[in-house]
């Protein structure tokens, strides 16, 4: 019992810092310019507030242990300094002009990150709009070229080394917008954009998560943000642009015509058909993409059938209703989409 | 000229401040006396071309009243001196009660009546007492249809030519009927309501080929014009207002004044990939054809959605004009006058051809008082603006630049996402909608009626599901500055003034006719059929009619030789939708915003659907 | 036991009984097979000869009307699939105002249910096959709702339409410039 309380203690900080395995969603990740500028500010705070906090402790357990002799005075605050001894009155200054130093340099250093946050957001290249919704998160890839405007849902990619301006807005209630290991947080709020800049450093997948309580199947709103090199990015931006292909197979050509006639084209985009919904994630690509339903089950055949069966038991409350389909029915449109690479 | 726009806006902004207080008394009457704010200046003026527009012979063959659009009857029999003795000569009802927006028309002794939904076609025989009726034509279009019409379930008229009468019914059809015999000649199917086309223009024959355009562009159609052969209904052409150059038409003889509008596939590039699919551009107003270069006029609608959010882009070829050969149907120019439009300001107003003195002689152009306020004269060999003035109360546009020819947006009035945009002026309607004015060679002036609201809009995300609205916006109208809704201007095209004003209560949605005999002709929206005084506006006669009037007036040289003027009423359209639709006056966004800009108009009118027709006493 | 007890007690019973009222914002989720639920044209108010009577109302209509998750479920749904396009928030425009208190075709929940489902003849679409059951329910309910016809706890107090605030348009003219090729 005594043994284990300590132990517990000193497991916490390991479970923590497994959860930044490989930096997919950590604090610490610095997989971007303004995570690392957010850490070395955060640095800066924790040391000088860290000297600060030892010091006052110092000085209390001297107090304490100076407790005896100063009884005499009996006095704790009498409000007449001057009179003190000398070599309190220096101390106190002393203390004053620390407490000066520290608080300038914290202002300081704020300050310049801040400018460098400010001066990212101006030399942005590259534009996205993120919109959340109850629950998930449409992404809209903007350019100054209008006919190369696309949109995805709940994966974001990015180029490395490039400032990347995200506008983020919302269609129903505050989110929030949180890739820990990339930036800070910001919050979708309806009715007004508020935006952010992100300058990648390094390659790799990071998680992001709606960081703001949104309703019911908040836990299941997971962003993916994939940051490849500039050529990949463009390359994956291209391949989006495309249409989706037209089915080959029996099976997915009735899902094909499924989807595009039934229920799914009142809400879901799919270009280069009939569908052209846009209240509900754009599937032209559903296949590439790495989850569902933003996070609610692993991409795949399974993950598929899933979801497509019967969306309202795995994120219960979501927009997409139970349809029902016959198996047959299920089979072929899990085919059609299985091909939206 | 800046100094009389400055004091203009100066009276304008007194007006504005007086009418504060005096709204409610300005909601009761009918209208103000005129407002003459400019002479009448002598010496040459505009004239439409002898072409396009050839000598009266007392017919009225065609909604335009000639190619050139200038809805002018040179029948003079009519004057300021005797028009207050004006009298009934006969009428009658059509059986219908949708918003009428189509005159008669008159051929050799016959009128022809085309009616809103469900489109019946009269002839009625102008020889005998009383005008019987000839024969009717029903052509039973879908009921379907009306649920995809936009703004009320009107048709805004048939055309005559070649012993044929040809008009759309709102179901995508035109019709060719024999216009003695009253026997369908033709049909064919043009457009699809399952994707949300209705056709309510009205066709033009030129060059033996019916010219016809869809509608729909609140329901994320594809915009199209297409001629048919005159005497089999078959398509020569079809030409689409959006997608790659081969569909546009676009070829090797395109030359665009303006560098915005040259380049490939425009029509793809300004656009979302595969926006441009569903985005409008339709064609459901006015053509307007030169005869001398083959070349016909026509405006292309909004984009669509009206969310602009949804198509970055100057999303081509929305909102602009194209001139086309009638032969081919390849585009010689085009000339967008909003570019990635914030407003449904769509383009489709009338085009008047007139020849204007410039220099030594005189410069083919075109005079069009356009939805976003600005009355545009242009060149309409090469579709250079020479002008753009404000003929209505702007605030989202600070003008035209002519450089570029891109209109200039005010900042201030840019939609923001989620938030609702107010004070926005002109309105969707703009300064004014499809209701065309007239031109008088006589006085020089061009008769506008229009309109005069200002709106607060929101967006949200529009769902494109075909064959339902493709909007995204909550629209709320109500009067501009001054508290009158509606305005009837004589504007001088030379000089860019307004000669005379009269200041309407009720937003004004009739064509207007101008005579000879130096009379303008125009309905109200609560019935008044006004006559007034071309030179300055003066009210002359008025007449009560059955119903509020959105139909043209029309003039017409009898059988007995004498003038006639008709007119039908049946309130509705887009502005009175809130009548003959039935709608709750309580939602302020009923009918795209429209409803809450006329809230009291079920008490003032009902709707219906009457064909006055007047003359002189013997 | 004190007076003031007994009347926490009593007081506590009756909130008890009320809570246990309180259905009205049932939760169902998830949906039925189609074909099932959606009522197929209930007629309106029309004549059934032969002393006949009108069917009943259909038993799950309880399940949706006065539901305030049902109705603002629906009204999700009315702008999402377009609805407002044609009715606006009520008023009406391309389709008839649903805001007031005439029905062409019935202003029963099944009955409306019917309406979206199978369309009507003069333009209103058929949403059988586009959305499920319970979205069609929803969809009823809210209808309903738009002329107050449920009872006031199941409604959102939040209007949907514009504020009605007073025109900002007697504000100072702005200057326009005149564009004119003669000039420049």
């Amino acid at each position: 019992m005594s043994l284990r309380r300590p132990l517990n203690a000193a497991l916490l900080p390991l479970l923590l810092s497994a959860c930044s395995y490989q930096d997919y969603q950590s604090d610490f990740g610095k997989g971007a310019v303004q995570d690392s500028d957010f850490l070395t500010l955060f640095t800066i705070f924790l040391v000088v507030c860290a000297i600060m906090y030892v010091l006052v402790i110092g000085f209390l357990i001297a107090g304490i242990l100076r407790r005896g002799r100063a009884v005499e005075a009996n006095v704790v605050e009498t409000g007449r300094h001057h009179q003190s001894h000398p070599a309190m009155r220096t101390t106190l200054i002393g203390w004053a002009v620390l407490i000066g130093i520290g608080l300038a340099g914290l202002a300081i250093a704020s300050f310049f990150t801040d400018r460098s946050m400010a001066k990212a957001a101006t030399n942005q290249k590259l534009s996205i709009k993120l919109t959340a919704n109850q629950w998930w998160w449409d992404v809209q890839y903007n350019s100054a070229d209008p006919s190369k405007t696309m949109r995805t849902a709940n994966e974001l990619h990015l180029p490395v080394g490039v400032p990347v301006r995200i506008t983020l807005a919302s269609n129903d209630v505050i989110h929030s917008f949180w890739v820990p290991s990339l930036a800070g947080k910001q919050d979708l709020i309806p009715g007004r954009e508020n935006d952010i800049t992100i300058t990648p450093k390094r390659t790799g997948i990071f998680r992001g998560q709606c960081a703001e309580f949104c309703g019911v199947q908040h836990a299941h709103m997971a962003l993916i943000v994939d940051v490849d090199s500039y050529a990949d990015f463009i390359k994956w931006w291209d391949h989006q642009l495309q249409p989706a292909a037209a089915p080959t197979n029996p099976a997915a050509l009735a899902g094909y015509k499924y989807v595009t006639t039934g229920p799914c084209s009142a809400c879901h985009n799919i270009a280069g058909t009939p569908a052209s919904g846009t209240v509900a994630p754009d599937l032209t690509h559903l296949a590439s993409r790495r989850s569902i339903a933003a996070g609610a089950l692993p991409m795949g055949e399974g993950g598929l059938y899933g979801w497509v069966e019967d969306p309202q038991s795995v994120k219960p409350g979501n927009h997409m209703p139970t349809i029902g389909l016959e198996p047959d029915q299920l089979h072929s449109v899990v085919a059609y989409l299985e091909t939206l690479k | 000229m800046r100094r009389v726009a400055t004091a203009l806006l100066g009276v304008g902004a007194l007006v504005a401040c007086a009418s504060v207080t005096a709204c409610n008394k300005s909601q009761q009457s009918q209208s103000s006396a005129p407002v003459i704010t400019a002479p009448i200046v002598g010496g040459p003026h505009a004239l439409p071309p002898a072409a396009a527009a050839p000598a009266d012979d007392g017919n009225w063959t065609m909604p335009g009243k000639n190619y050139a659009s200038t809805r002018f009857s040179a029948l003079s029999q009519i004057t300021p001196a005797n028009v207050s003795k004006l009298a009934l000569a006969f009428t009658f009802s059509t059986g219908t009660t949708k918003g009428f927006e189509a005159p008669p028309l008159v051929v050799n002794g016959t009128m022809y009546v085309i009616t809103p939904f469900p489109n019946y076609l009269f002839a009625l025989d102008l020889t005998k007492p009383g005008a019987p009726t000839k024969w009717e034509f029903k052509p039973k279009p879908a009921a379907a249809s009306q649920g995809v019409a936009c703004c009320d379930v009107v048709n805004r008229g048939a055309v005559y030519d070649n012993g044929k009468i040809f008009f759309n019914t709102l179901d995508g059809q035109t019709f060719a009927v024999d216009a003695n015999s009253g026997q369908m000649v033709w049909h064919t199917q043009l457009g699809d309501i399952q994707k949300g086309e209705t056709i309510t223009m009205a066709p033009l024959v030129a060059d033996g080929k019916v010219l016809v355009g869809d509608s729909g562009g609140e329901m994320g159609v594809r915009g199209w014009i297409a001629a048919l052969d005159e005497g089999s209904g078959k398509v020569v052409w079809k030409a689409y207002n959006t997608g790659p150059d081969k569909d546009v038409l676009i070829g090797a003889n395109f030359h665009p004044f303006y560098a915005s509008d040259r380049g490939k596939d425009l029509g793809v590039k300004t656009w979302p990939p595969d926006a441009w699919k569903i985005g409008g551009a339709t064609v459901w107003g006015w053509i307007s054809y030169d005869p001398e270069t083959k070349l016909i006029y026509y405006g292309t609608s909004n984009p669509g959605p009206w969310n602009p959010d949804q198509r970055p882009g100057d999303n081509k070829w929305s909102s602009g004009i194209f001139a086309r050969n009638v032969d081919t149907g390849q585009a010689a120019w085009y000339y967008q006058s909003s570019p990635h439009d914030l407003f449904d300001h769509d383009d489709v107003n009338e085009i008047i051809l007139a020849d204007i003195p410039w220099g030594n002689g005189r410069r083919p152009v075109l005079l069009r008082p356009d939805r976003n306020g600005f009355f545009y004269v242009m060149d309409r060999r090469t579709g250079q603006v020479l002008s753009a003035t404000p003929y209505g109360y702007i605030n989202v546009y600070k003008g035209v630049d002519l450089k570029s020819g891109r209109i200039i947006p005010n900042p201030d009035k840019s939609p923001k996402p989620g938030r609702v945009t107010r004070d926005i002026c002109p309105a969707s309607p703009g300064a004014k909608d499809w209701n065309p004015a007239a031109f008088s060679p006589v006085t020089g002036l061009v008769y506008i009626p229009h309109i005069n609201l200002c709106q607060d809009e929101g967006h949200m995300e529009a769902n494109y599901i075909s064959g339902t609205p493709y909007v995204g916006a909550d629209v709320k109208m109500y009067a501009g500055p001054g508290g009158n809704r509606g305005v009837f201007t004589a504007w001088d095209p030379i000089h860019r003034r307004p000669v005379w004003e009269i200041k309407e209560d009720l937003p004004l949605w009739s064509p207007a006719l101008v005579t000879a005999g130096n009379v303008v002709f125009y309905g109200t929206m609560d019935g008044w059929f006004k006559a007034v005084d071309a030179r300055n506006g003066k009210l002359l006669w008025q007449f009560k009619a059955g119903s509020g009037i959105i139909g043209q007036p029309i003039s017409y040289r009898g059988p007995d030789g004498r003038q006639y003027i008709a007119v039908i009423c049946g309130v509705g359209g887009w502005a009175g939708a809130i009548v003959d639709a039935n709608m709750d006056p309580h939602d302020p966004t009923g009918a795209l915003g429209f409803a809450n800009a006329v809230k009291d108009l079920p008490l003032k009118t009902t709707a219906g659907g009457i064909l006055y027709v007047f003359t002189l006493p013997r | 036991m004190s007076s003031r007890f007994r009347v926490s007690v009593a007081a506590i019973a009756v909130a008890a009984i009320a809570l246990c009222a309180c259905n009205r914002e049932e939760h169902h989720s998830r949906a039925k097979p189609i074909g099932e639920t959606i009522p197929t044209s209930q007629s309106p108010a029309t004549i059934f000869p032969g002393n006949g009577t009108p069917p009943p109302l259909d038993p799950r209509a309880a399940l949706y009307d006065n539901n305030a998750n049902a109705i603002g479920q629906g009204q999700q749904l009315f702008s999402m699939m377009n609805c407002v396009g044609c009715h606006s928030h009520g008023g009406g425009g391309m389709g008839p105002a649903l805001s007031d208190d005439e029905w062409r075709y019935g202003g029963r929940i099944d009955q409306i249910a019917a309406s979206i489902a199978d369309g009507r003849p003069n333009g209103m679409p058929s949403w059988r096959g586009k959305l499920t059951a319970d979205q069609i329910w929803d969809l009823a309910a809210y209808v309903r709702s738009l002329s107050g016809l449920p009872s006031k706890d199941a409604v959102s107090s939040r209007s949907e339409s514009m504020s009605a605030g007073t025109p900002s348009t007697l504000t100072p003219h702005g200057e326009i410039k005149n564009s004119d090729a003669a000039q420049q």
